[in-house]
């Protein structure tokens, strides 16, 4: 078996919720790795949902005491004029 | 996580909402645990289920479109309905909420929508008087609205006010949009060309629409876009296509004119392949990336080139393998009307059959199992008094009857 895709971290995105990287997967569902699992040197996201995993590319030294980055503004009700 | 028939029976008068449940019509089939099946449920369906679509809009589905999790009808009189995964607003309704069955979008109410597409996280509108509204995820600017926030209500894009939106196609983390006036913009995520050409290396997304500038002096008769994909058709079936490559590794920033010799009428794309209907023939451009290299390639295997890079990882090696593959003829049946999701496709044939084909592991294929198809095949949804259309969303597929 292998990898679905080959993302880079940059292109994950922080979910604040799930504590992980987290990067689209074709069923609907997201490929997840944790700080944990980067501080650690893993280089495979997988979905909870399907059998698929992405394969991820990072430099491990930027992960090695990494915190958790600061949460993105989320989904606020906006006003339209 | 199939269900019995008996527990989908029971849910659909219960989200009927006062109306009259919507069997017989309109269907869908695979990933559902966002609701994104629309049939009161959030579990994988392997088989056709009822899609709760009020009665009324019976024979007035004009168009579906599937996003990550979510899907967005449109009705002949521009009234619109969505439903499936909310958590970045992508729905609409002015909330968070996922809802499994499709329910009416309020604010539109006073507008007559004649475009929707739906992105992984995000939604687009076009109106009878070309105005655009989007909601949803816009962390990447795929929102166009000059900043990088999430909407929960569709939202007016005022980069487009004095324009005219004919068309709009959204991708994973991308929007395009065609005007009146025969010119394209893009706005989102660039990291792969899928926006256009950047100024700067640096540039990994755009929150305000820029113009995608390439294409020959025809008009444009159609976008397309899904994953990091674009594409564009021209009334002489020219076909471009820019972003992530499909085949190979060197993406596009550009509009690439592909396959010059065929007159393409339709064109789907999914996150990895490309279908492109020509002439009553269809073709498939890539592959399903989630098959592997072992699996046999349908069809004559005339666009096979070599492998050109070697250092790369081994998902690789199927991607580079395929250029262009006739997908195989079904038993004198034309193809009408083609749909693509992430990794699964489907067609409609002019008899009024569906087949699908492609990655099955959330019963995507409507074929009663997780298998994948490595050649279409046939969906029982009983006999139809009268024509139906299919479309795809990321992991599900959707049938609306037409009558």
């Amino acid at each position: 078996m292998s990898a679905y895709d080959e993302v880079e971290i940059e292109d994950m995105e922080w979910n604040a919720e799930l504590k992980a990287y987290t990067y689209p997967c074709p069923c609907g569902d997201l490929f997840q790795i944790t700080l944990e699992d980067l501080r650690l040197g893993e280089e495979i996201a997988r979905c909870p949902s399907c059998s698929l995993f992405l394969t991820v590319v990072y430099n491990a030294e930027d992960f090695a005491e990494a915190k958790e980055p600061p949460q993105k503004p989320g989904p606020t009700p906006v006003a339209v004029a | 996580m199939e269900q019995p028939a008996a527990a989908v029976a029971a849910a659909a008068p219960e989200e009927g909402r006062g109306e009259e449940a919507a069997a017989g019509w309109a269907w869908s089939w695979g990933a559902g645990t966002d609701g994104q099946l629309g049939n009161g449920g959030f579990d994988d369906y392997h088989l056709p289920q009822p899609l709760l679509l009020p009665i009324r809009c019976r024979g007035r589905v004009s168009l579906v479109a599937g996003g990550g999790a979510h899907a967005i009808a449109l009705t002949s009189d521009g009234e619109v309905f969505t439903w499936g995964r909310g958590t970045h607003g992508q729905l609409g309704h002015g909330n968070l909420d996922s809802i499994a069955h499709p329910k009416s979008v309020k604010f539109l109410e006073n507008h007559t929508v004649t475009c929707v597409s739906a992105g992984w996280n995000h939604s687009g509108f076009a109106t009878d008087s070309g105005k655009l509204f989007m909601c949803g995820d816009g962390s990447f600017g795929q929102l166009g609205t000059g900043d990088n926030h999430c909407r929960n209500l569709p939202f007016e894009v005022a980069y487009f006010t004095t324009r005219h939106i004919e068309k709009l196609a959204l991708g994973m983390r991308h929007s395009l949009v065609l005007l009146k006036d025969n010119s394209v913009y893009g706005f989102g995520s660039a990291r792969r060309g899928q926006v256009g050409q950047c100024a700067s290396r640096n540039e990994k997304s755009h929150n305000v629409p820029r113009l995608i500038a390439g294409f020959a002096d025809f008009k444009i008769v159609n976008i397309y876009a899904n994953g990091d994909h674009s594409a564009a058709l021209d009334e002489y079936g020219h076909l471009y296509i820019w972003g992530r490559a499909l085949i190979g590794e060197h993406d596009n920033d550009q509009p690439r004119a592909v396959l010059p010799s065929l007159s393409i009428s339709q064109v789907a794309l999914g996150w990895h392949h490309a279908l492109v209907l020509s002439e009553r023939e269809l073709f498939i451009i890539g592959v399903y990336r989630h098959q592997k290299c072992d699996l046999p390639v349908p069809g004559n295997a005339a666009g096979q080139q070599p492998k050109t890079s070697a250092a790369r990882s081994s998902h690789d090696v199927s991607s580079s393998m395929t250029t262009l593959q006739k997908v195989p003829h079904n038993d004198g049946e034309h193809v009408v009307q083609i749909a693509s999701g992430t990794e699964h496709s489907a067609l409609l044939t002019d008899r009024g059959s569906i087949f699908t084909w492609g990655w099955g592991e959330h019963g995507q294929l409507g074929l009663g199992d997780t298998s994948d198809q490595v050649v279409p095949q046939r969906v029982n949804i009983g006999v139809s008094p009268g024509s139906r259309s299919v479309y795809c969303g990321s992991g599900f597929t959707i049938a609306v009857g037409l009558v």
